[in-house]
């Protein structure tokens, strides 16, 4: 891409420049410290032949993913793996089983689509390699048919230099949810010190080949409070820009740098042969890898469309990184050209065809980067629509997001899709927003947006905060309210915290509850209730909301 | 299946044996290869050993990385009342160089002088039990084509292992031979048949 290599400080914790993104290349490699052997939080029952866990994920009403890995002791490049599944944690009323292999070649990682499940039913699994069992797992299939309530947390940025899963293990402790949605950044590329400080990396440089991706994902597969949620919960997970490199595109990425890491193509297929090796998702199209986008039907309640939003099909970042007062845009010139891709034009359609067809109460869209405008100055689209701040979010395909717009609006002999809720993570923060096109512009009659009723809007997003990646250091949130004047529909801002999105949705409304942890920085237990929004059936916009009650009576956690 | 191609090669120890003594038989090497078609497919070679011998070896070098079906191989001894299982082996890639991980392998310190079998299947189409007549774990199920199947050790990630194709090396035995399964003649006579009664009709 011809950019110069840029040589990185070490950096020692979130700080304004740390504005949601990470810079330049990874020129700096800190001499490694010696890794130390997991500890705190309670772990299962460490076992040597199964020391990355258990997994599930991608569930359907019939079948899913179970996902463990094997470390062999014996010696041998094949292994021969048995599972069961069960509908009780004691293993007596055994729903299936069966034996499997695995080999060197897919780094002795298992995955197992259950098929033949019941709908709308808790499952406990386990694995066993040459009678030496693994921990227990426990997950769930989709509900068919009418649905009163979906109930899951949605997570993102999870960097495991930058700290502890505090939130994965408070979300491993709520029995009563249904699924996990993690929106990307499940792992980070950066070498030891390079982005975060807390722990130290494995491998210690940039990971670049396939052997250094899968040693990265078995790092973070390592971590116990990652393991506790992937225990407990069945995943459905999209990958963002790190899972390959910053501001991945289709064709390259920020932070990648041909001269000395080889082709985009190469890196690509290495860090997605272990993102499926690792990962507890089932491959949608086995020839193309990079097709990542799924959808998953809830029962008649919700239709959880899931994007991809870096590989498959998105045109190149026009401006530089977040947090450059450099990268600052309007909406002309390159910005304004339509055939400029975020999803590509197959999966665009695709997109379009599922929200129209829905016939589910809501149309969640589970995807990595921010869909509402963000904007250092606000204006009226007939005034330009102000300056935007983040050429890698929406903001920078303003018209692929205006496609999206025209198909929520209707017209042309098309209804109108109503029920849209928008899940994102990517930017270290907490947002809640209504979705308009014309923010700025107070007057209905001409497209507009009333930012005291919400009237204009056509949909809701809800963006989560980082797991452990690091936001803006504003206590008191000072940065977050010197962004409401120019921003009339983000109703909630938060870029100090970390935690996770928990999303109830029945018939008559979708909440959101924003939960927040303490601290990264260390193993801590302690988490609070921040905010609640909620947008009512047929409203498309926001109003706000309360928390909402533990489900009764759930099923037993895996032990 | 059909058996595309047979070699012989012997091996330099044998030549060596040979030249030096006339005593024994000469062991030899040998590489069958072919393509199956089914999952059910089954191949049968015989070999024959004129002397007690050791390091008898059999494997398969066939899988390469999952382009085609991971195979399960098992030796037979003939004796007077069928063919009694010796070893029956799904994955060892340490007998040959072109072995990977889901390859298949036997090897035998010693073995009598005498008949054998050797049988090649798609895993887990293993043996039912200690002799040929129990058959095999796929026996009666409706043959599924190869490309079409999704073996059950397959990498999902890649879908994988969808090729016919098949390689097994005979190491240390004196004679070898493809038997034709019976199952498959009589297959191979009914397709012909019906293609005959389709071409009369026509």
């Amino acid at each position: 891409m011809g950019r110069p290599t840029q040589v990185k400080p070490a950096r020692s914790g979130g700080n304004r420049r740390d504005f949601f993104k990470h810079s330049g290349s990874a020129a700096v490699a800190i001499a490694a410290t010696p890794l130390l052997p997991l500890s705190g939080q309670a772990a299962v029952a460490l076992n040597a032949l199964f020391q990355h866990g258990v997994a599930s994920g991608d569930p359907l009403s019939d079948r899913v993913i179970l996902w463990t890995r094997v470390s062999p002791t014996n010696g041998r490049s094949s292994q021969v793996v048995d599972y069961d599944v069960a509908k009780d944690p004691a293993f007596i009323q055994i729903a299936a089983s069966g034996r499997v292999k695995t080999n060197i070649e897919r780094d002795f990682t298992v995955k197992i689509d259950v098929a033949r499940l019941e709908p709308n039913t808790t499952y406990y699994y386990r694995f066993a390699v040459e009678g030496s069992q693994s921990p227990a797992g426990r997950t769930k299939t989709l509900p068919v048919g009418v649905t009163p309530s979906l109930r899951m947390a949605v997570v993102s940025c999870s960097n495991f230099a930058y700290g502890y899963f505090n939130a994965y293990r408070r979300i491993a402790e709520r029995a009563d949810l249904d699924m996990v949605v993690h929106l990307g950044d499940y792992i980070y590329e950066y070498g030891s010190g390079q982005y975060g400080n807390v722990r130290a990396c494995e491998p210690a440089t940039e990971i670049v080949t396939l052997a250094d991706y899968r040693a990265r994902h078995a790092q973070y597969k390592r971590d116990p409070d990652s393991q506790a949620m992937h225990r407990q919960h069945p995943l459905v997970a999209i990958w963002d820009d790190h899972e390959t490199a910053n501001n991945a595109w289709k064709n390259g990425a920020e932070n990648h740098q041909p001269g000395s890491e080889g082709t985009w193509p190469a890196r690509v297929a290495a860090a997605l042969q272990a993102y499926y090796e690792w990962m507890p998702v089932r491959v949608p199209d086995t020839a193309n890898p990079q097709r990542n986008n799924r959808s998953f039907a809830i029962g008649n309640l919700v239709d959880l469309i899931m994007l991809e939003q870096r590989l498959s099909g998105r045109s190149e970042q026009l401006g530089t990184n977040i947090g450059h007062p450099s990268g600052y845009f309007v909406q002309s010139g390159a910005y304004a050209d339509p055939t400029r891709q975020l999803l590509g034009a197959e999966q665009e359609t695709w997109l379009f065809n599922k929200l129209r067809g829905s016939t589910a109460k809501w149309k969640l869209l589970g995807q990595g980067v921010m869909f509402a405008q963000l904007k250092v100055q606000g204006a009226p689209l007939s005034a330009g629509g102000g300056v935007f701040l983040n050429s890698d979010q929406w903001d920078g395909y303003q018209p692929a997001r205006d496609r999206v717009y025209e198909v929520l609006k209707g017209g042309n002999g098309q209804a109108p899709v109503n029920n849209v809720v928008v899940l994102t993570g990517d930017i270290h923060s907490a947002w809640a927003a209504d979705l308009t096109q014309d923010p700025n512009n107070p007057n209905l009659a001409t497209g507009g947006y009333d930012k005291a009723s919400g009237q204009g809007s056509r949909a809701v997003e809800f963006v989560g905060t980082s797991i452990s990646s690091p936001g803006v250091n504003d206590p008191a949130g000072a940065v977050a309210n010197s962004l409401k004047p120019a921003n009339p529909h983000l109703k909630y801002i938060d870029l100090h915290r970390r935690g996770y999105m928990l999303i109830d949705a029945n018939a008559s409304r979708c909440v959101c509850e924003f939960w927040n942890v303490d601290t990264v920085a260390s193993l801590s237990n302690v988490q609070t209730f921040a905010a609640a929004f909620e947008v009512l059936d047929g409203a498309n916009r926001l109003a706000p909301s309360v928390q909402t009650p533990n489900r009764a009576n759930p099923p037993p956690l895996a032990p | 299946m059909s058996i595309a191609s047979f070699s012989k090669v012997l091996s330099l120890a044998a030549f060596a044996l040979s030249g030096l003594s006339a005593l024994g038989a000469q062991a030899a090497d040998f590489n069958f290869t072919g393509q199956a078609v089914f999952n059910t497919d089954r191949i049968q070679l015989s070999f024959s050993l004129d002397a007690d011998s050791t390091g008898v070896k059999v494997w398969t070098d066939s899988w390469r990385s999952g382009l085609n079906f991971d195979p399960v191989v098992a030796v037979w001894g003939k004796t007077l009342s069928g063919y009694v299982l010796l070893s029956e082996v799904d994955d060892d890639d340490t007998l040959g160089s072109g072995q990977g991980s889901f390859d298949a392998g036997l090897k035998f310190d010693t073995l009598a002088a005498g008949h054998y079998l050797v049988t090649l299947a798609a895993s887990p189409n293993y043996a039912n039990g200690t002799t040929l007549t129990a058959g095999f774990a796929f026996d009666g199920q409706t043959p599924v084509a190869l490309a079409d199947w999704t073996q059950p050790s397959n990498n999902p990630n890649t879908n994988d292992q969808k090729g016919g194709y098949w390689s097994l090396h005979l190491s240390g035995v004196t004679q070898a031979a493809p038997v034709p399964e019976p199952s498959s003649w009589a297959l191979l006579v009914t397709g012909l048949a019906v293609a005959a009664l389709r071409r009369r009709r026509a």
